[in-house]
């Protein structure tokens, strides 16, 4: 399954919808993980919060191909995008692992085949070679959570 | 000289930012006012206490490698405000993640740094910890230590008449330098970070962490998750399963 997680206007829907699977829009509506752990201990790969956000671990847990586009903000995600991150750590257990010499939390969904990330938006150099660094690096948690042969792009 | 004091952990109470937070404002001296970043209501609030402030402290928690999305928030209608209003604050972070290298917080503190850049503040540093949940545990082993040092005082002094039960007092004693040895490495990082704003210098990124050996932090924090998982009845409901969505 490929997943297409964005920050991209709502007219782009048709053009991205095409592309993929499944597409997860990140519009900002969403409300922000509250740090509980209720989707490790409580109930289990889903959020306590009853929104379109509920199950999105699931969804990006089982994708064999994730793209993320998001605009940068200060060399990272949007606020939009990371908001369905931070919501998303179901994809992952309770139960920690070394990885890349760092402890992780083992993966409930297995590694992900690709795992990309477009971009986008207006990106100072010391922004963007924080990127690369983190991109060669893995992108610590981030990928080691969801899957190593990652890439990224800037537009 | 005034500094501001952020708490931007999501949770309402015992969370350990709060902790660390205290444990900052303790190196600090002057006007120190202390917010609590939970939802874009408190926007407005904080950003004005930062008119006539000299420093600001993030005091956060890392989600997902990075800063959490509700801080985000914040820092662009920060750095809105900040360029508006010519602001020049010294900007400094507290942050804490759950697994043990306090070096994970990397990524968050170069957010800040670009943060920083784009609003024309200036990047003071950082203190990233590990460990942190465990650490917030420590403070709550104190206080525990305390109200049973009391306890055992009272009836020391109701049965024998003596007000200073000696065993009582060296388990205390033990007990609270064992909680402080795992707390050293942050009070020493902020003690020195509290210098820095103190005199409006930059004291540049440290990470630190709980002092322990890491494969007997991960052994506690499976430990942790396995008692909180049966109490929250998690461990029943296909705990670690590959749970498939239920809407389509």
């Amino acid at each position: 399954m490929k997943v297409i997680l964005h920050d991209l206007d709502r007219c782009y829907d048709e053009v991205i919808g095409a592309k993929c699977d499944r597409a997860i829009v990140a519009d900002g509506k969403y409300a922000p993980c509250q740090g509980c752990f209720g989707c490790w201990t409580k109930h289990p790969a889903e959020c306590f919060m009853k929104d379109t956000l509920q199950q999105v671990c699931r969804i990006i847990g089982q994708a064999d191909e994730m793209v993320i586009v998001t605009k940068n903000l200060y060399g990272g995600y949007s606020a939009a995008v990371k908001n369905v991150l931070d919501r998303s750590i179901g994809t992952s257990t309770p139960f920690s692992t070394y990885r890349g010499r760092q402890m992780h939390h083992t993966l409930r969904y297995g590694k992900h085949d690709l795992w990309k990330v477009i971009v986008y938006g207006e990106i100072s150099e010391a922004e963007k070679r924080q990127l690369s660094v983190r991109w060669r690096r893995g992108m610590p948690s981030t990928t080691a959570m969801n899957g190593l042969k990652s890439s990224f792009w800037t537009t | 000289m005034k500094t501001v004091f952020i708490n931007c952990s999501p949770k309402k109470r015992f969370c350990a930012s709060a902790y660390f937070l205290f444990l900052q404002r303790l190196f600090v001296v002057g006007e120190k006012v202390c917010e609590k970043l939970r939802t874009p209501a408190d926007h407005a609030r904080i950003l004005e206490q930062l008119r006539d402030a000299q420093a600001v402290v993030f005091g956060l928690p890392l989600y997902v490698d990075a800063v959490p999305s509700h801080v985000l928030r914040f820092m662009e209608e920060m750095e809105r405000f900040c360029r508006e209003n010519g602001l020049k604050l010294s900007v400094y972070c507290v942050a804490n993640n759950g697994f043990i290298e306090g070096k994970q917080n990397e990524p968050l503190m170069q957010n800040f740094e670009n943060f920083c850049s784009r609003a024309g503040l200036t990047f003071g540093g950082g203190v990233g910890i590990g460990g942190g949940v465990m650490l917030n545990v420590t403070r709550i082993l104190f206080i525990v230590d305390i109200g049973l040092l009391v306890l055992n005082t009272l009836l020391s002094e109701i049965n024998t008449g003596n007000l200073f039960p000696r065993d009582a007092w060296i388990s205390f004693a033990e007990n609270a330098a064992l909680l402080l040895y795992f707390n050293l490495g942050v009070l020493f990082y902020l003690a020195r970070q509290g210098g820095h704003i103190r005199k409006g210098t930059a004291g540049g990124k440290k990470y630190t962490r709980i002092l322990i050996p890491s494969f007997i932090f991960i052994l506690f924090a499976d430990i942790f998750f396995v008692i909180i998982s049966v109490i929250d009845g998690g461990i029943f409901r296909g705990w670690l399963a590959k749970k498939e969505p239920s809407e389509t």
